[in-house]
């Protein structure tokens, strides 16, 4: 179950998936996936379970297959760390895609622009389209929307009986989206939400609005 | 020398001093010199050490003739001691035996506070005894060369067994043992341990089962006649004392008497916020103890705490508020009264608590109990009789905890390398992996070679490699720098120094705490008013504040629970408000306006009656078990009926826990009359629901956390010197999920369970209390209001589990985010 929102004329559909779709240019925001991150523990001796490094690409499979898009847009920590051999499995999942790829550089991608550039990922510091900026790092620049990744949202939820629950979420405020981490070896930070927020958490099944 | 002669020169000693040795001290030099192994059962302060250094020099003497001209040298001695705060003390009277019978023997600490210089020190020349605890003893065995240190070792000695029995730093000890005993064949093992109920056990786990050393093994016990008195703390308006709490603040003006009246007073607290909170009150209350009152505790800087005891010995303190942390050790002969506040949750704990006082032999020791809420008078009436019955707890030894002893096949790695084979059979002789299968040896083999169970193509995994003879070794810098950073975590929270910006080291605080302050907030750190400025390098910089606080930084590890022993006291003791007035104590006597209202409110149930309560708030539906039993069987009952409630239709609740009973509390009321029914209690299927009712809630994924820093898959940065490994730190949460969803068959994953099982759960306990409930009857009353019995259940907002059946959908749909204050 996805949630659509319009935004300045523009329609966004929010997915389970942790994705953002952008109908208008058809193109799939997914934010803060840390390829490579299982591996580099691994590297230094954490034994993390290898089955985690291919769900990722699974995921991000799934999530094109289901809205087919034209450009994929990672915002930001694609990649984890220096290059290690997740490297070479994200080369062959690329090469299979044939689509256009964008990468928002964020705080973890140290790997050279030039590798990506190879792979036909474009590499820019951001994205100023029809009145949106696309960013790795939470921004408030005057006459623009903002989306962004890094923070990896999550919001605390209370109900009666002392009940208490943790979930990831889509958090909006006026003029900015931070999107949750797409990454299935990657924690989440609590936010507090104000009443002018909007949040948006994620189950397995579904993106639900939360009261506020 | 002969033995006798031997025996002479201990006498004489003694007699020079103008003592006598207690026949326990004999026995054990006669044991000792006799090339016993053994465990010596003596408490605190009565002369246990001088029970096993005599022996250890003796026996040097005897091999060695010319023992006053010449010195031979090389570490002849171990004394592992848990608490390093206790080696300066160990070595004093060790250095004092050596040096007075005219030997040139040195003593040597080495410990968390050892110089870089000593250490080198040291490893060119080992002092002849060395006093060490568990955890500096593996980072020896992590150490190149090794096996020469050890080689002539002929004893070794670990002191509070007790203490670590029961926890990973005993498994720990259990592997360092398994070592050395392969290094020094004529290594004798002897422990020290204060009195629990399973101490034939301790022993066993001390020097392995069916192991040669243990038949050839004795057990000494002091049995010295200690005469305690428990006195209670009775408020004088009991109308008015509170229903719950763990404070006990309301009785503060009743120590003070106390505290005038004897020379030197310690109030034991069960946390150290509690430890500190009392601190500042008795101080606000009363300024005229200024510079007479001081605290210790686990967190304080080591200068200040050896500055506390020393000002108890020396009579210049009126009282000092502390934790555990004065609990072990140290002899105090100005000690006169000991004051405990809030139960102390152990016979064993308390007894040793009680002991600090009237430390001289044959002197009486005073204790008294302060109640923190009404009903723990009803403990502390069961404990008067505990205390005159000794129902001491038993301390649980583990079994296969592979995260140990996968830390250790590491240390062992990235010194000498290790042989598998070898390792095993030693391994095998301890009483934790006595039932290790040749299986799971091999799994954990291949987890450190290859970090699973077969080789995949792009893993790059390194942690210990095979080399061409089949040794295990570890060749790469970096992680054997990590693995030796890792060791010492075994008690492990991330903790943080808190410093002064200007530098000045005040003490530890748990990072949990501080993550929950911004700058600017102040909190109650050490005794002081601490402003928060930042967090830099694993350091927290604070400046000190007169803005007055509410905020106490809590320590984790305040939870324990009552024994079964204890938990049978408690229950007669509560029946007996049911029968004649006789037969009651003081303490119940004065909680007859609670009975009665209890009685209003609901029932005070007989031996014949198991009571359930059920009422509504504005929290939601309340549901109230009272079995009587301690916090974890209730943790276990309550789990396993929240999970079979939660079978009958979908639900959501939050369980309570505390030594009387337990709690269910629901947006949704549960049907009573199904559960009982339904014969919800029954001990059919019990493993099997319990072990599906952990899936559903949060233990496991508690103790994973342990499991996972030491394993090494968590790596911890190292706080003193400031490292941090931001590129390597993952939350054990995260993991544990990630385990969960790939990697469930892992057997770190599956120790998280097991654990929780078998210490958290007692599983066996849990049994016998669901046979007792099916031979009572079900009491259940509908209350119009919260009892006095539920008070300081419902009140609990800490520590709640969780559990649900519900769609997930379905709940947030009833839920709203949590807002920010501002």
């Amino acid at each position: 179950m996805t949630q659509v929102l319009k935004i300045k004329n523009n329609t966004f559909i929010l997915h389970p998936l942790s994705v953002i779709f952008w109908e208008q240019k058809s193109m799939l925001i997914i934010s803060d996936v840390h390829l490579g991150k299982v591996s580099h523990f691994r590297k230094f001796g954490a034994a993390v379970p290898q089955k985690a490094i291919q769900k990722n690409f699974d995921l991000m499979t799934e999530a094109i297959e289901y809205f087919k898009p034209k450009t994929i847009c990672f915002l930001g920590d694609l990649f984890h760390s220096s290059i290690n051999k997740e490297w070479q499995l994200f080369e062959k999942w690329i090469i299979d895609q044939n689509l256009e790829f964008i990468l928002v550089e964020g705080n973890h991608d140290i790997i050279s622009p030039l590798r990506y550039e190879k792979l036909g990922v474009k590499v820019v510091p951001e994205i100023q389209s029809d009145g949106f900026l696309l960013t790795h790092h939470p921004e408030d620049r005057a006459g623009f929307f903002n989306f962004s990744g890094h923070i990896h949202p999550a919001v605390r939820l209370r109900g009666a009986g002392r009940q208490t629950l943790r979930l990831p979420c889509f958090f909006q405020k006026e003029n900015q989206m931070i999107v949750p981490a797409f990454g299935q070896f990657t924690g989440s930070h609590s936010l507090t939400p104000s009443k002018k927020d909007k949040i948006f958490a994620v189950t397995k099944e579904a993106v639900f609005e939360v009261e506020v | 020398m002969t033995r006798d002669q031997l025996y002479e020169v201990a006498e004489n000693w003694f007699e020079e001093q103008n003592w006598k040795p207690f026949a326990f001290q004999k026995k054990t030099w006669k044991a000792f010199l006799q090339g016993k192994h053994g465990l010596l059962n003596a408490p605190t302060g009565s002369g246990k050490t001088y029970a096993l250094w005599f022996p250890i020099i003796l026996d040097y003497i005897k091999k060695n003739p010319d023992y006053r001209d010449k010195h031979k040298k090389g570490l002849k001695a171990i004394w592992i001691t848990p608490l390093r705060a206790l080696s300066q003390e160990i070595k004093q009277s060790a250095e004092r035996v050596a040096h007075d019978l005219g030997t040139q023997m040195t003593v040597g600490i080495r410990s968390g506070d050892t110089t870089t210089k000593e250490r080198a020190q040291q490893k060119k020349q080992m002092p002849d005894l060395l006093i060490t605890t568990p955890e500096s003893l593996h980072l020896l065995l992590a150490t190149k060369g090794y096996p020469k240190i050890f080689k002539d070792c002929s004893a070794i000695v670990v002191d509070e067994w007790h203490e670590l029995l029961g926890t990973k730093r005993g498994v720990q000890m259990e592997l360092g043992l398994s070592r050395l005993r392969a290094l020094s064949k004529n290594i004798r093992i002897w422990g020290i341990s204060a009195t629990i109920g399973n101490l034939d056990q301790a022993r066993q786990v001390l020097l392995g089962p069916d192991s040669e050393a243990l038949e050839k093994s004795v057990l000494i016990k002091a049995n010295l006649k200690k005469k305690i008195t428990v006195k209670s703390i009775i408020p004088k308006e009991m109308e008015t004392f509170p229903w719950r709490g763990h404070l006990g603040l309301r009785l503060l003006e009743e120590v003070i008497p106390i505290i005038n009246n004897s020379k030197t007073t310690l109030l034991f607290t069960n946390t150290r916020s509690q430890c500190e909170i009392w601190f500042q009150k008795i101080l606000e209350k009363h300024p005229e103890y200024a510079g007479e009152i001081a605290m210790h505790h686990g967190s304080i800087n080591k200068e200040t705490r050896v500055w506390v005891e020393n000002a108890i010995r020396n009579e210049s303190l009126k009282a000092v508020v502390c934790t555990s942390s004065l609990d072990l050790g140290v002899d105090f002969a100005p000690v006169e009264t000991v004051i405990q506040i809030g139960g102390p949750k152990g016979i064993a704990r308390f007894l040793q608590r009680a002991g600090r006082s009237g430390h001289r032999p044959g002197k009486e020791s005073v204790i008294y109990f302060l109640p923190t809420h009404a009903i723990e008078l009803v403990e502390a009436s069961a404990l008067q009789k505990a205390v005159k019955q000794k129902a001491v707890e038993d301390r649980m030894p583990y079994l296969n905890s592979y995260d140990v002893l996968l830390q250790y096949l590491t240390t062992l790695a990235i010194s000498e390398g290790f042989y598998p084979n070898e390792i095993f059979k030693e391994i095998k002789q301890t009483f934790c992996y006595q039932a290790v299968s040749e299986d799971q040896w091999s799994w954990l083999l291949n987890f450190l070679v290859m970090g699973s169970q077969s080789l995949q193509s792009y893993d790059e995994y390194k942690k210990v490699e095979v080399e061409e003879d089949g040794r295990f070794k570890v060749n790469n810098r970096g992680v054997a720098m990590r693995h030796r950073f890792q060791i010492g975590t075994i008690v492990g929270d991330a903790n943080l120094t808190v410093r002064y910006q200007k530098g000045g080291y005040i003490g530890t605080i748990e990072e949990y705490f501080i993550s929950k302050l911004n700058q600017g907030d102040v909190f109650t750190f050490a005794g002081r008013n601490l402003e928060f400025i930042r967090i830099k390098e694993m350091q927290v910089h604070v400046r000190n504040s007169r803005k007055k606080t509410s905020k106490v930084p809590s320590w984790g590890g305040g939870r324990m629970t009552l024994s079964a022993q204890m938990s049978k006291l408690l229950r007669e003791e509560l029946y007996k408000v049911s029968l004649d007035k006789k037969e009651q104590s003081r303490e119940l006597k004065s909680l007859a306006h609670i009975f009665k209202q209890q009685r209003v409110d609901s029932i005070v149930p007989k031996p014949d009656e198991f009571l359930i309560e059920t009422f509504k708030t504005r929290d939601g539906y309340h549901h109230l078990f009272y079995p009587f039993e301690g916090r974890f069987v209730h943790e276990a009952m309550g789990s396993l009926l929240g999970y079979r409630i939660s079978l009958l239709s979908p639900i959501t609740f939050s369980l309570a826990f505390n030594d009387y009973g337990f709690e269910i509390l629901s947006d949704q009321e549960i049907d009573m009359q199904q559960v009982i029914d339904n014969d919800l209690f029954t001990i059919d299927y019990m493993s099997s629901d319990l072990e599906k009712s952990l899936n559903s809630t949060e233990m496991a994924r508690r103790k994973f956390r342990d499991i996972a820093v030491i394993s090494g898959m968590v790596f911890t940065g190292y706080p003193n010197k400031g490292i941090k490994m931001r590129h390597l730190q993952s939350g054990s949460q995260l993991l544990f999920d990630v385990f969960r969803d790939y990697e469930d068959d892992n057997l770190l994953f599956q120790q998280a369970f097991t654990e929780t099982f078998e210490h958290q759960l007692e599983e066996g306990r849990l049994r016998i209390s669901l046979e007792r409930i099916e031979t009572q009857t079900i009491v259940w009353k509908q209350c119009a209001k919260p009892t006095p019995f539920s008070f300081p259940l419902i009140t609990d907002r800490m520590s709640r589990e969780k559990l649900s059946s519900e769609k997930l959908a379905d709940r947030i749909k009833r839920m709203a985010a949590i807002l920010s204050k501002k």
